[in-house]
């Protein structure tokens, strides 16, 4: 990488800064869920490894999170908005040499925030945790820069039509700068109470859903027409689907707070918002299902259409816990329970996760003109994946409805705490799985750039998956 | 940007902007990919229609409330007579407060919303013991118990800030419809408009491109 950020632009192959971010991005994910899998650990087992306070619950939880959305799932994201925006305008990305320096403080930028972090400097607010120079950094040294490369890439494109994904990737790459300017606030301006907790819950829920929702969603609209070969079923559905997600994802941010003081009015207003986030998401599952028609045998055996309509299942469970789980009658009894960790999961580890691992398996072989270098290893890791996925989630929602119960009828904390016990293990089993899934990536993607069989010129990766 | 308003519903561009719309959509190269130009199945529509009612229909404050203290007003009544006391225990003198304002009260007697509310929160009597001096003070004041809520042992005016009374004081009840419902209507009907408009400027879903 340090040879490309002084190198002159026309030196620097088409594709490096994709192919950085493709690779950070893994690393950043095998290094999160080794966190997520060590802090499981320590609620499975009370007693692994205690007295070092570094390395306490406290301290790591944190550190976890932020390494898997601005690690994992962020940077995935630039990889293929790398690879996909000019794709899509037929042209180059606008500059490669932005985009290995966009990598390069990026991955920087995290470290030294993450490092702090895990010393205890935070700003004590879920999602929003880096201090406000980190705030700063990420804003105008790392989602800029990325923003300046998308809009300018579809500016100077060669098509006049500019394709759905393009749509997303443009407004999501807007939006999120938004969101970090104005959730950060209470920050910069040391706003405090109702206004704190506002924000704080504002920044999280927008940058779910003006940032992974859209932009996982645009992903899966690019690898499912590109891998099958079929036309997107409907340009008019893309249209309902972008525009509900701008209007009713960008509202609801008060129905994480229904139980707090905030004006009874707008908490109404934000549970039917709520609700209302199974517009876009209907859209979005018809649309890619209807695409699928004629290739569902695909969904067996290819690989990168196994993750995507992986994913673009989990968004129905997503969206049916997300929409209802809000409302006043079920957030009653749901909110502050490990169900809300599973949606979260479900969310980020399930929907989200399974479109970009997509797209990275995808982008790397185009990009390295390479095929996978173990199709078995994808598998292994995709059943990792979705096993360990899926025992962490129906673990945790079954400690959710036990905490549940226990906070509407006062049951004794630690008599919670005891009936929690085996999905605390069974949550651990499932991360670690994860964990161990993405260790075989990082190796099976390694040895793709290394050792992977070439692609002939005009060949797509997918059309030579099971020739030798 | 001519527009045609004489069949909103099929298109709302001419036939000159159709056309060239059409030479676009089938002759240009987005990567590779390709688009149809399908209209949302009909069954899809039915279903985002359920959705936008059922927005409603789960999200009204009915649902989930903290009981008030109007609730309890008659049981805290009953606690201290002569006939409650005379029983042995708690539980007893429960059930005989519980049996006795249900007789005494209709409303509570034919499984009515009051009803259905007690049922959904029950109380001992040490919970009763916890409000009943809070409750006897403000039944003092003359205050509206409808509007105080029952937080464990407390009761504590409900967040709720309603319309301004002649009094001067304000609404604690919790209506079924307040005016973040309006706004969400106003906001529906701007989005429904605003992509049947975007939408219907394609060329008509009937017309499907070659590609």
């Amino acid at each position: 990488m340090l040879k490309y950020l002084f190198a002159k632009e026309e030196d620097i192959p088409p594709g490096t800064a994709a192919i950085f971010f493709g690779f950070s991005s893994i690393v950043w994910f095998v290094l999160g869920t080794g966190l997520g899998s060590f802090n499981a650990a320590k609620l499975a087992f009370p007693d692994f490894v205690t007295g070092i306070e570094l390395i306490s619950f406290g301290h790591m939880r944190q550190v976890h999170v932020l390494a898997v959305i601005l690690g994992w799932i962020s940077m995935a994201f630039a990889m293929t908005m790398m690879y996909i925006t000019p794709a899509l305008g037929n042209t180059k990305l606008w500059s490669e040499k932005l985009g290995v320096w966009n990598c390069f403080l990026w991955n920087i930028g995290l470290a030294f925030g993450l490092f702090l972090l895990w010393n205890g400097v935070s700003s004590g607010r879920e999602y929003s945790d880096m201090p406000w120079f980190i705030d700063l950094v990420v804003i105008f040294g790392v989602l800029f820069p990325l923003g300046i490369n998308v809009w300018m890439t579809i500016k100077n494109r060669r098509t006049q039509g500019i394709y759905t994904t393009n749509w997303f990737f443009g407004a999501a790459t807007f939006m999120v700068i938004v969101v970090f300017l104005v959730g950060n606030m209470p920050e910069f301006f040391n706003l405090t109470g109702l206004t704190e907790a506002y924000l704080t819950w504002w920044f999280a829920h927008n940058v779910l859903g003006l940032w992974i929702t859209p932009v996982a969603a645009a992903i899966s609209y690019y690898v499912v027409p590109k891998v099958t070969g079929n036309p997107l079923y409907s340009h008019r559905i893309g249209h309902l689907h972008f525009w509900s997600v701008v209007v009713f994802y960008s509202t609801p941010a008060a129905h994480h707070l229904m139980s707090a003081p905030l004006p009874e009015w707008l908490k109404s207003f934000a549970s039917v918002e709520g609700v209302l986030i199974l517009v876009p998401a209907i859209a979005f599952v018809s649309n890619l299902l209807l695409t699928m028609h004629g290739k569902w045998r695909m969904f067996v055996e290819n690989v990168e259409i196994k993750y995507t309509i992986t994913g673009v299942l989990l968004a129905i469970p997503l969206n049916m816990q997300g929409g209802f789980q809000q409302t006043r009658a079920i957030n009653w009894y749901v909110h502050g329970t490990g169900w809300i960790v599973a949606h979260a999961h479900l969310a980020l580890l399930g929907f989200s996760t399974f479109l970009e691992a997509a797209a990275v398996y995808y982008g790397l072989q185009v990009l390295l003109r390479r095929k996978v270098y173990s199709l078995s290893l994808s598998n292994f890791h995709f059943w990792m994946l979705l096993i360990g996925f899926s025992t962490y989630w129906i673990s945790m929602t079954i400690a959710g409805l036990i905490q549940g119960a226990g906070k509407i009828y006062e049951v004794p904390y630690i008599d919670v705490v005891i009936a929690e016990h085996p999905y605390m293990i069974a949550r651990w089993v499932g991360g670690t799985m994860v964990f161990i899934g993405n260790i075989v990536w990082m190796y099976n993607m390694w040895m793709t750039a290394r050792a992977g069989t070439p692609i002939p010129a005009g060949r797509l990766p997918h059309e030579l998956a099971y020739e030798r | 940007m001519a527009w045609k308003f004489d069949n909103p519903l099929v298109s709302m561009a001419d036939d000159q902007q159709n056309a060239a719309a059409r030479a676009v959509w089938e002759g240009e190269s987005l990567g590779g990919i390709t688009e149809d130009n399908n209209r949302l199945p009909v069954p899809v529509v039915g279903l985002l229609i359920l959705t936008i009612v059922t927005s409603f229909l789960v999200t009204f404050p009915l649902w989930g409330q903290r009981p008030t203290a109007a609730l309890y007003e008659n049981y805290v009544a009953e606690m201290d007579s002569p006939q409650a006391q005379a029983l042995p225990d708690d539980v007893k003198r429960m059930q005989y407060i519980v049996d006795t304002v249900r007789a005494k009260n209709p409303q509570f007697a034919n499984g009515v919303s009051k009803q259905a509310l007690l049922d959904r929160h029950p109380l001992s009597m040490d919970d009763l013991r916890m409000i009943q001096g809070q409750m006897v003070e403000l039944q003092r004041q003359g205050a509206r118990m409808e509007e105080f809520t029952v937080i464990g042992n407390r009761l504590v005016l409900a967040n709720f800030e309603g319309n301004w009374r002649a009094d001067g004081t304000r609404e604690r009840v919790q209506p079924w419809w307040d005016k973040g419902y309006t706004i969400d209507v106003f906001y529906i009907i701007a989005f429904c408009i605003s992509v049947i408009v975007v939408v219907k400027r394609l060329p008509p879903y009937t017309w499907q491109p070659k590609h």
